[in-house]
């Protein structure tokens, strides 16, 4: 489970999160969404231990990860932003890599890394160098980095950005895998149509706080709006900002 | 452990499988032999040989004694050179003004005064014209000589003093310009095989976008560096044992017997040489890692690396022209190796206790640059910077 409460950084004279508090639980896909600049990048960089916040908590399975960084990460999958590759590294090399980084070694690490490939379907791909690669395949790899060492938790921050159809299909049928595996999913983006297509329920950030919280159906109904994209402009209050 | 020895494997893998950089950094240290070889070969025969040296005589009908003379030492007049021994002397211009009283005051026993003319700052003409003033003085002290005779003077009075000189160098001293190129490869390869590496796995990590997840990993920032410099060092500590491997086999090519000169290089020798420059790869390594960090770009980060490069081929030139050298300079990274370097490759003992001290003092700077660094990985300056 991971739990923010009450977060506040400042950059400077830049507000960037102010009082944010949010749960995302277990067995559910929980939806980050909020216009480019909306605090999100910064909220998960406070649960990942590399932002410390000026005030308030970031907690994964109730351990502070600016208290104790290195236990909240292995509680984590981190799927980033910007995902890039080794490409001088096999996939399963690179995998094998995280897989150690996580703590795994001997058959136990063969057998996350190999169970892992076979789940994303990477076999085909497992002993080449990732250089030349898709974006759908770089998705895979990232994802498999992410998962090897069955985190509990699993961070996604704009996974889908720059994936074809059929990788983005790949990608939510597996989210919903995990979900009913009981893994608690955080699932950070702006694009509204795939937020309202796979989510449990949307923690709407707009200037750094929280604006809105609940299902779709909830956040539809609390705007007075039938479409998810006009709930949420009405919502953050302004349309500045949002991409398609 | 297991943490570390992955990410260790992981940078090995991807320095030597990046094989452009790799073999760029490789041939850097293998060209070091190569061009002691041709510059040392260039030299023992400037040194030993005599080649052919053209100048213009002017006047030269007058002394056809000191002409022949000259030719004994294979200085030619140019007005008997070929076409093609002309051109390669045309702008290498040498004259030597005989004047026209030459033949009528060499009968009178007076003094002749004559005239070497030519570019003295251009370095090219500098063993020619060693070997024209050398040429006239022994022409000149032969003629002295038997000018005395004949008058029944005893010759010995022309020198009330004889300095006989007795070189103290050590066999391998001798080969001086070996020693000294070596030495500058040897800093110079500690700070150059491991640069591009270093850039590589610093701020090329970070271009490709895998840097920030790698610092979301359950792994201390200090494992992640470390990781980093032991590589790149590695490289480095190859590139130097790779130059010092061949410049011995290189120099057994090369005939030092011409020039009364012996190269070895012993096996303790060795030893030391590389306890002196393992230290300094580190070192190296970790001001390259600590600058490629603070780059904002790949590019930026190997134009400000490789600037720094000029600092260890700065160092030897800046201890070459002093003359007293304070002793603290033998303590500290780049000039204490240099300083204890030169004294093993002439064959000098060095004392234990300097190499301990520098090696110290090395160690300790590079252990600051390191905590510099994970420290710097971890604020949020740098995190910032990632996006």
């Amino acid at each position: 489970m991971i739990e923010v409460r009450s977060l506040r950084k400042q950059f400077g004279d830049v507000v960037a999160l102010q009082d944010l508090s949010f749960t995302a639980e277990d067995g559910q896909i929980t939806g980050l969404l909020g216009p480019n600049g909306a605090g999100k990048t910064t909220c998960l960089r406070m649960l990942f231990g590399l932002l410390k916040p000026d005030n308030g908590t970031a907690l994964v399975d109730g351990i502070d990860a600016s208290a104790d960084a290195l236990t909240t990460r292995a509680r984590i999958g981190i799927f980033p932003d910007k995902f890039g590759s080794y490409e001088r590294l096999t996939v399963t090399e690179q995998v094998e890599f995280f897989a150690s980084l996580q703590g795994l070694a001997g058959s136990e690490k063969k057998q996350a890394v190999t169970q892992v490939i076979g789940d994303l379907q990477m076999n085909d791909i497992a002993d080449r160098k990732s250089s030349g690669f898709s974006q759908g395949q770089r998705m895979k790899i990232a994802l498999a980095q992410a998962l090897v060492h069955r985190p509990p938790n699993l961070i996604m921050d704009e996974p889908t950005r720059g994936l074809d159809v059929m990788s983005t299909r790949m990608l939510r049928r597996h989210l919903a895998e995990l979900r009913e595996a009981g893994h608690c999913i955080l699932f950070s983006s702006h694009v509204m149509q795939e937020v309202a297509a796979l989510c449990d329920r949307i923690v709407i950030v707009a200037e750094g706080r929280l604006a809105a919280a609940g299902t779709t159906e909830e956040l539809c109904a609390l705007a007075g709006e039938t479409q998810l994209e006009d709930a949420f402009v009405k919502l953050i209050g302004t349309d500045e900002g949002v991409a398609a | 452990m297991n943490q570390f020895r992955a990410l260790l494997i992981k940078e090995l893998k991807e320095a030597i499988r990046d094989r452009r950089a790799f073999m760029a950094a490789m041939i850097m240290a293998m060209l070091a032999p190569v061009l002691i070889y041709v510059s040392s070969v260039f030299a023992i025969e400037e040194a030993v040989e005599k080649p052919d040296v053209y100048i213009h005589i002017r006047g030269a009908e007058s002394a056809p004694d000191l002409v022949e003379q000259l030719a004994q030492e294979n200085i030619f007049s140019a007005t008997g050179a070929s076409d093609d021994d002309l051109r390669k002397w045309s702008d290498r211009r040498i004259e030597l003004l005989i004047p026209v009283n030459y033949a009528a005051d060499m009968r009178g026993g007076s003094s002749v005064d004559l005239v070497l003319r030519a570019d003295m700052s251009d370095t090219s003409l500098s063993s020619p014209l060693r070997r024209i003033r050398n040429a006239i003085n022994d022409y000149s002290r032969g003629l002295g000589v038997k000018r005395v005779l004949l008058r029944g003077i005893d010759i010995n009075l022309l020198r009330p003093i004889a300095v006989e000189e007795q070189d103290l160098s050590s066999p391998n001293s001798s080969a001086a310009f070996i020693n000294t190129m070596l030495l500058f490869y040897l800093l110079f390869g500690a700070f150059i095989t491991g640069l591009s590496v270093a850039v590589d796995t610093s701020a090329g990590e970070r271009e490709r976008n895998v840097l920030e997840f790698l610092l979301c990993q359950p792994v201390p920032t200090y494992q992640v560096v470390a990781a980093k410099l032991l590589t790149a060092s590695c490289v480095a500590v190859i590139g130097v044992v790779l130059t010092l491997a061949l410049t011995s086999i290189a120099v057994g090519f090369i005939d030092l017997g011409k020039v009364g000169a012996t190269f070895s290089l012993s096996a303790v020798t060795v030893v030391l040489l590389l306890l002196l420059l393992i230290p300094l790869c580190l070192f190296a390594s970790s001001v390259h890692l600590l600058l490629a960090f603070q780059a904002k770009t790949f590019k930026e980060a190997q134009s400000i690396v490789s600037m720094v490069i000029v600092v260890p081929a700065f160092i030897p030139f800046a201890l070459m022209l002093m003359e007293n050298k304070p002793t603290y300079l033998q303590w500290l990274p780049i000039s204490g190796q240099y300083l204890l370097m030169e004294d093993l490759l002439k064959g000098l003992s060095i004392e234990p206790l300097s190499v301990i001290a520098v090696t110290l003092t090395t160690v300790a700077a590079t252990f600051g640059l390191f905590a510099i660094l994970a420290r710097r990985l971890q604020s949020e300056k740098t995190v910032l910077a990632l996006s």
